[in-house]
């Protein structure tokens, strides 16, 4: 549903704000478009929604050119942008109903398209609220029913759970999960845990570069843990630091705060098979073992993994300054 | 033009749920409510037997008190209609819809037209009071409206491009005004210039000898021209400038 093929966006001057970005998302399909912040995701996003132009390479949606058939392009989308701007002074039906009509949806199916988006987006019961006295959450959820009220075949949301709160973000990924199953939904993060809870797919990009994408195990797998943390009770601390740094793979042993933390000389692709010798390591010895947990990469981690990785594999001299 | 009602409809609601078209409205009539009625008083006490000039002509372009109106509201209907979008981001969900550039730039501009003439509306008692006193040629009425229309749709369609070319909604005010005055300045170069090129050229651009033709009846067809082309020129680049932001 969506082909974005080689594009390329510089603001003028040298920066590129994306490189050579190529990915496809398919119906029924929920791509995490992953990124630190900076990375160009939200400039990808307006290229491929039709707001900024790029400067090279070609953009699909549902089979129309977003520069030569714009409005087939754009009538096919629903677009949330990462602001969620709004009109404040307007109530959240009023609004709604205008960007039914400004979508193209039909004079006698605009109400119940609206009322189905507010549903959807769980703001029916602020339908006569005027926008400007809604809080964030509720902003958000206006900005996804907007994204929702044409039925289009394919969504893409700038950052759709950023300012909620733990109930509603639950909420969202729920909806973004079910609307998943017949939708093509591009949704962009720079929430590692995020793409894990509602993608199918990601595609991960660093300083405007594209630099994996593949299925969720995959980069689950970077970010399986390699550590462990260890609590035992206080005064057996330097006992069982010693006992630990003595087993057979343990490469390093430190101590932070209470905890001691276990790290493996060489990479271990589970660290749920060390947890067991170790624990009985630690038992056997009378030390009094109060937790074990692993330690999971960092998103920070594992796109220094990432960015390496694509380096390593395709030389560049541009790379990074 | 698919989306030019939507967009006219979001426009004016948005133009009457804030002050913005309210006080603007307030402001002129009371502006010239006082000019009417400085004018009826002056011709009361004032004997004035030329056949060809009364109260209409008088209010319709003798004094400043009509045209600073002019010059101060229109950009102030049209500041906000695109560097407000800017300035919130909306412009992004905006041109984000299947809509055409040309059709967002047609119904904002149209809004602003409609909301001018809603402002004018009530002074048509002014002319219903004067009848109750005196006769009143609905002729020279007709044409006087014509050319506030005429003269305020360009001076709309000059806000409208000013609007487009920046985020400030006071950047806008400010441009658009200061275009709209060199233009009413540049036609009083027409008393100024004895003769030649600047006198012709002046009269050419001159509101102020275009109202005093049309509130005697007299409608020329090179001035409704020019005036069609002030709304015409500044409307298509608003397109071109709005579809240019898209590759900046």
């Amino acid at each position: 549903m969506i082909e974005v093929h080689e594009l390329s966006k510089t603001y003028g001057g040298s920066q590129w704000a994306v490189r050579d970005v190529s990915f496809s998302v398919a119906r029924g399909e929920v791509v995490g478009f992953l990124g630190p912040n900076g990375a160009g995701k939200s400039t990808t996003l307006r290229i491929v929604a039709g707001f900024l132009g790029a400067t090279s390479g070609r953009v699909r949606v549902a089979g129309h050119d977003i520069v030569e058939q714009p409005m087939k392009a754009r009538a096919a989308m629903g677009y949330m942008p990462e602001a969620v701007p709004l009109y404040p002074e307007l109530r959240v039906e009023e609004y709604l109903r205008y960007r039914a009509e400004l979508k193209g949806v039909a004079r006698s199916a605009r109400r119940s398209a609206v009322g189905r988006a507010m549903e959807l987006a769980r703001v029916a019961d602020h339908a006569s609220y005027p926008i400007g006295h809604l809080s964030k959450g509720y902003r958000q959820r206006v900005g996804l029913a907007d994204a929702l009220v044409a039925s289009p075949p394919i969504l893409i949301l700038d950052e759709p759970t950023a300012g909620l709160d733990p109930n509603q973000i639950r909420e969202v990924r729920d909806l973004v999960r079910e609307l998943g199953r017949d939708h093509a939904v591009l949704l962009s993060t720079h929430i590692l845990p995020e793409v894990e809870a509602s993608c199918d797919r990601a595609v991960v990009i660093a300083k405007g570069r594209l630099v994996a994408s593949g299925k969720l195990d995959e980069l689950s797998r970077l970010r399986r843990a390699r550590a462990l943390r260890v609590v035992v009770d206080a005064p057996s601390l330097d006992a069982a630091r010693a006992l630990l740094a003595g087993l057979g793979d343990v490469g390093e042993v430190r101590r932070e705060g209470d905890a001691l933390t276990v790290t493996w000389k060489a990479s271990v692709d589970d660290t749920a098979a060390a947890v067991e010798p170790l624990a009985r390591a630690l038992v056997a010895a009378g030390i009094g073992l109060r937790e074990v947990s692993p330690v999971r990469a960092s998103l920070e981690e594992v796109f220094v993994e990432l960015t390496r990785g694509a380096a390593a594999g395709a030389p560049d001299a541009e790379a990074t300054p | 033009m698919r989306g030019f009602l939507a967009v006219f409809k979001r426009e004016l609601l948005s133009l009457f749920v804030t002050p913005t078209a309210w006080a603007l409205i307030v402001v002129f009539l009371l502006v010239s409510g006082f000019h009417f009625y400085a004018l009826v008083v002056h011709f009361a006490t004032n004997a004035d037997l030329s056949v060809d000039h009364g109260p209409v002509q008088a209010f319709f372009g003798e004094s400043i008190l009509f045209y600073l109106p002019l010059v101060l509201l229109c950009p102030g209907m049209t500041m906000r209609l695109f560097a407000e979008e800017r300035r919130s981001g909306t412009i992004e969900t905006l041109l984000t819809a299947p809509v055409s550039t040309s059709a967002v730039v047609l119904g904002k501009y149209a809004a602003a037209l409609v909301t001018y003439v809603a402002m004018w509306a009530p002074t048509i008692l002014y002319v219903v009071v004067l009848r109750r006193a005196g006769e009143v040629d609905w002729h020279v009425v007709g044409t006087s409206y014509l050319g506030v229309v005429l003269i305020g749709a360009g001076y709309l369609a000059i806000g409208t491009l000013m609007s487009a070319m920046t985020s400030s909604q006071l950047v806008a005010i400010v441009l658009s005004s200061l275009v709209i005055l060199s233009l009413f300045v540049m036609g009083v170069g027409e008393f100024i210039f004895d003769e030649g090129l600047a006198h012709d050229l002046a009269a050419h651009v001159s509101v102020w000898s275009q109202m005093g033709e049309l509130s005697k009846g007299i409608v020329d067809l090179r001035r409704v021209v020019f005036d069609l082309t002030l709304v015409v020129a500044p409307l298509f680049v608003t397109v071109r400038a709005v579809d240019a932001w898209r590759w900046g």
